[in-house]
């Protein structure tokens, strides 16, 4: 089966902070394989580590100790074949919505006239043509995460991490940006790691879900949830079934 | 109710425009009545505005107003000019690197809080009264907020922004160029005003000390001379060039900073 190749390998990732009252784990030995081509769903109480596990993953910050593997590669620091939506939307106020997509590219050296297309290309994508000239503090919360999207897709990259990126939307744009992001997942097939603390977000994102304890973060339990066909129906008997088991298991966070 | 809204808020600022207008209409009446009740304290109107024509039809230091204050804003806008320039570029290169910070920033922080007109003895007695001399204490004075403003602009980009660039793959110029001097222009905007209103308030006290020409010799003639018209015409050129340059500097921010609202 070709979905189950490993792109991604995660083993043994531990991290400890240190300050001067004494130290901290955030998460303490964190395995598990990402495959191509899937949507990878890590799901945890808030404050869990999560944050802190993708960026390591992305190069951001440092591990304690553990690999990652990418391709049976062990990867360190910044990785070109990753891409990530920020939390906090991280645009840039000072760039409009074009200029903004365009960075990761321009950081690539990419020439102008190419780089404008490929990002034209992205802001169609994600539903944003004709605002392409705003600036961020000129759209919405959902039409801002749009370009956080965009901006990660531009790339081209192997594997996308989202990093709870809905998380600042009220319910109803959250329900349509679950509902776009699978369309865009579909219509660019790539390998997808993303985190949230909904529940019932992952279970209509998820093909697999990776429920972390508290903090410290350890992998609970992974739950396969290909036999669900998307999109998903949040209210039918076997949706509410799994998601009442995920949420047996899972810790509360406050 | 978004119409009812805007009706409001045009009522609204209507009501702004008349108390603000008012406000300087009880100011002009309040120095009438003060002129009127001790001619000594203020001069009247009338002697103002006779006193205005005489500064053309019979020129201070052989000159007309409109060349006092020419020579002043010259002094101004050249020390300005390179307090900018120079300001921004060291401001910039210790607020990124480390290493010129603990070298230059020290430094720089002993001299900050010495007010500018301090330097004006050791300047005169340096240079002499010619225009460098006052150019250059203009120069102290305006280069100290331009530095503290783009300093603290570039040292506190905020790290959302520097972990995007890193995620991206950017290389330490492409931060610089695409993130850090951009996040950074409002507050060396910030630092510009303050620059515009410190550097013509120093102008004027080292015209005040030393200077045949400039808007603060002429404040300093009237207070000699004992011509309280003539100060009075002073201050309000002051006033109002002052206001014309931070006015000026507001719409120049507008156009480099079109994502501001």
């Amino acid at each position: 089966m070709d979905a189950l190749k490993k792109c991604l390998e995660v083993e043994h990732i531990s991290k400890t902070f240190y300050n001067n009252k004494g130290y901290f784990t955030a998460i303490d030995d964190v395995s598990f394989d990402v495959h191509e081509g899937e949507f990878l769903v890590l799901l945890g109480p808030g404050h869990c580590g999560k944050t802190v596990l993708l960026n390591i993953l992305a190069g951001l910050e440092e591990k304690s100790g553990g690999r990652v593997l990418y391709k049976g590669q062990e990867i360190n620091g910044v990785n070109e074949e990753m891409s990530m939506v920020f939390q906090l939307l991280s645009l840039m106020p000072f760039k409009t919505v074009m200029e903004n997509v365009e960075l990761p590219l321009k950081f690539r050296g990419m020439d102008k006239k190419q780089r404008r297309e490929v990002a034209q290309h992205y802001i169609d994508l994600v539903g944003l043509t004709g605002f392409e000239n705003a600036y961020p503090h000129q759209l919405s919360g959902g039409m801002k995460q749009r370009v956080g999207i965009a901006r990660a897709y531009s790339v081209h990259p192997e594997i996308l991490i989202m990093d709870e990126p809905f998380g600042q939307l009220d319910a109803q744009t959250r329900y349509l940006m679950q509902q776009e992001i699978l369309r865009i997942w579909q219509e660019e097939k790539r390998t997808v790691i993303f985190v949230t603390n909904n529940i019932e977000e992952a279970c209509y994102l998820g093909d697999r879900i990776i429920l972390l304890s508290s903090c410290p973060a350890t992998v609970k339990e992974i739950f396969d949830m290909s036999a669900l066909a998307k999109p998903r129906d949040i209210v039918s008997r076997e949706f509410l079934e799994i998601r009442s088991k995920i949420s047996d298991q899972t810790d509360l966070s406050m | 109710m978004f119409t009812a809204n805007k009706k409001k808020s045009i009522l609204y600022r209507l009501l702004m425009m008349v108390l603000s207008v008012s406000s300087v209409i009880l100011l002009l009446a309040a120095y009438r009545a003060v002129a009127l009740a001790n001619p000594l304290l203020l001069p009247s109107f009338d002697q103002i505005g006779e006193r205005f024509v005489k500064l053309f039809t019979t020129p201070i230091k052989g000159v007309p107003l409109t060349a006092h204050v020419i020579a002043s804003l010259r002094r101004v806008l050249i020390a300005m000019g390179f307090a900018w320039v120079l300001g921004i570029l060291f401001g910039f290169s210790i607020g990124w690197s480390r290493t010129l910070n603990a070298i230059f920033g020290t430094i720089f922080e002993l001299f900050r809080p010495i007010p500018p007109i301090a330097w004006i003895p050791i300047v005169i007695m340096w240079f002499g009264v010619g225009e460098f001399p006052k150019e250059l204490i203009v120069f102290i004075g305006s280069v100290i907020p331009v530095v503290v403003n783009t300093r603290s602009g570039v040292m506190y980009v905020e790290k959302q922004y520097t972990d995007v660039a890193r995620a991206f793959g950017a290389s330490r110029f492409q931060m610089l160029k695409e993130v850090v001097l951009p996040s950074a222009i409002p507050s060396i905007f910030a630092g510009l005003r303050t620059s515009v209103s410190t550097g013509w308030t120093v102008v004027l006290a080292a015209e005040m000390l030393a200077a045949d020409r400039g808007v603060g010799a002429l404040v300093m003639r009237g207070w000699m001379g004992n011509d309280m018209a003539l100060v009075l015409i002073s201050i309000s050129v002051i006033a109002i060039i002052g206001a014309i340059l931070s006015f000026t500097l507001i719409k120049l921010e507008k156009v480099v900073c079109p994502w501001m609202h």
